[in-house]
């Protein structure tokens, strides 16, 4: 009895753990700055959005979605409301993908994103440097982006991984 | 075709209003909602700041928890390779603090000198209290350059407090929690600082570019050409956003074929930064300092001025005396060494006698000489006289050319 309540619980963590994954992202950015590489970074949050939206899953709620990009504006220091419109404007992209997709294709996901991070960096550079005159240097931009779009292949591996984990 | 539009417009609207049955609001709902809050927290009013505050203090706090093993891993990492160079660090470090020990007690006379000059001009005096903060949230975003200290409003923290890294300028406060704030560091490409370039004591304005860089974004056309390489960069102080006189790096002239570039080299690592200084700076009016300090009251900065300048007159009469007695001395001395010369000059003279003497003698001496040998060719004879007549010029004259008897 204990064992299968502990397994319970335990399934319903797991099943919880990327939205859990999401806010400690935004908490904690994994950008691997220490590594000192010049203009390196990625932008974990919207591949994770990206890959779970675009799957439908469950426990991935928008309006959880939605506070993590507040929580995220605040830690990194953006006006409030930025990243939550990105993060929004992922689900709105995703949402629509998947009503228009018949035969889902992991190739096609990728360049999607990429054409949906390219966007959605575009808008947030725009209000930032119209609407707040924040001064951006656009190839850390243009760097996020690419990286973003590569990395999305390897973590789309482990997120299928997880899901298929999940539903055995 | 018209069935194709049909499709995108009932994907889109799909899009947007369909809710999931998990899902408690619709896309669009929470897209108005993200614009509405962006619109307000552009308009700076004051309920916002409340409620943006209330949200900083939970965040940075709930961020510096969830950071705690990133930032574990980080300073092993950081700590290993510090263990790697610790020696040659050692030696380092042990060569420069011999340096500063040095030059310590000269820049302890200029800070006071400062001072002193500092209180003539203003009127007040600045005294600072510098307060220990820790950094809680670092991410070093790519794209904004900021820290969160644990010091905010309640330690009277301000926005433009001036934050240091021991004694080097870090950044500014920008934004003020109740017990935490968001310093801009000045790798920040939003960040300008006043600054002047020492020796050459040369104005400019630097920005940051991101990196451990600061880059010199304003100077005056033809003064780039007079800064040299290592040139020490401290703030001017100028805007009154920061304090002058602080160190903040050093010059560095990249040049290439096409063009010169400009950077300033930061003293402080931001990457490293684990502890940092916050400035709480009060004004103190000279005149009630002086009411403190002692019991003559001084009505107003005025008297307090008069008062150094009678000060400072006193100063210089006494010293002109002083100088009066040296030129005394100097005098005395002066008509000593004339006596001297003259003593001297006596001597020579007695001297050049002597040698003039001595050579006479020495003439007379060759004359006896020669005239033991030659006077028999020289003397007269009493038939056919040919000779001169002992002691006559002639007769000399004959002795000294040994004989030869020389016609005029």
């Amino acid at each position: 009895m204990t064992s299968l309540r502990s397994k319970g619980s335990f399934l319903k963590f797991y099943s919880w753990l990327p939205l859990i994954i999401l806010f400690i992202s935004v908490f904690n950015e994994f950008d691997f700055n220490y590594l000192n590489l010049d203009y390196f970074s990625f932008n974990f949050p919207f591949i994770l959005i990206f890959f779970f939206t675009l799957k439908d899953f469950k426990n991935f709620d928008y309006i959880l979605v939605f506070i993590a990009g507040l929580f995220n504006d605040t830690v990194v220091g953006l006006p409030l409301g930025v990243s939550s419109l990105s993060y929004i404007l992922i689900c709105i992209a995703t949402s629509y993908f998947r009503n228009i997709t018949i035969r889902p294709n992991p190739i096609k996901d990728w360049f999607y994103f990429l054409f949906v991070v390219s966007l959605i960096n575009s808008i947030n550079y725009s209000i930032l440097t119209l609407f707040f005159s924040f001064n951006l240097v656009l190839m850390s931009y243009l760097v996020n982006t690419f990286f973003t779009f590569l990395f999305y292949i390897i973590f789309v591996s482990i997120f299928k991984f997880y899901l298929k984990t999940l539903n055995d | 075709m018209a069935s194709s539009r049909d499709d995108f417009i009932i994907a889109i609207r799909s899009a947007f209003l369909k809710k999931s049955t998990q899902q408690k609001f619709s896309l669009l709902t929470l897209v108005f909602i993200s614009v509405f809050i962006i619109v307000l927290s552009s308009l700076e009013l004051k309920v916002i700041k409340f409620i943006k505050v209330g949200i900083n203090e939970f965040v940075y706090r709930s961020s510096f928890v969830v950071s705690i093993p990133e930032n574990l891993l980080i300073s092993t990492f950081s700590e290993i390779s510090e263990y790697t160079t610790f020696f040659n660090k050692y030696k380092k470090n042990k060569d420069e603090l011999d340096q500063f020990k040095s030059k310590n007690i000269s820049n302890e006379i200029i800070l006071n000198e400062n001072k002193e000059l500092k209180e003539l001009i203003n009127n007040y005096v600045s005294s600072s209290d510098k307060l220990l903060a820790k950094i809680i949230v670092d991410h070093n975003s790519p794209f904004l350059k900021s820290i969160i200290i644990n010091k905010g409003s309640k330690d009277d923290i301000k926005i433009g407090t001036n934050i240091y890294d021991q004694s080097y300028l870090v950044g500014r406060v920008i934004e003020v929690n109740y017990k935490s704030s968001r310093v801009l560091l000045l790798s920040d490409l939003n960040s300008n600082v006043p600054v002047t370039i020492a020796p050459q004591n040369i104005q400019a304005i630097i920005t940051g570019i991101g990196d451990n860089n600061g880059k010199i974004k304003y100077i005056k056309d033809g003064l780039s050409e007079k800064l040299e390489n290592d040139s020490i960069v401290y703030t001017s102080g100028t805007g009154a956003i920061f304090k002058s006189g602080v160190p903040i790096g050093k010059l560095k002239i990249l040049k290439n074929e096409i063009s010169t570039e400009l950077k300033v080299q930061f003293y402080s690592d931001f990457s490293q930064l684990k502890y940092v200084f916050a400035e709480i700076l009060t004004n103190t009016p000279i005149q009630n300092l002086d009411n403190e300090n002692t019991n003559n009251q001084k009505k107003n900065p005025i008297d307090a001025k008069v008062q150094i300048l009678e000060d400072e007159i006193e100063i210089i009469e006494d010293t002109n005396v002083k100088f009066k007695e040296e030129n005394e001395n100097l005098k005395v001395k002066i008509n000593d060494l004339n006596d001297q010369v003259f003593d001297l000059n006596n001597e020579i003279t007695r001297q050049k006698e002597k040698i003039n003497q001595f050579d006479l003698d020495k003439e007379e001496l060759e004359f006896l000489r020669l005239n033991l040998i030659y006077s028999h060719k020289c003397q007269t004879k009493k038939l056919f006289s040919t000779g001169f007549k002992v002691g006559t010029p002639e007769y000399k004259k004959c002795i000294l050319n040994k004989g030869k008897k020389v016609n005029d």
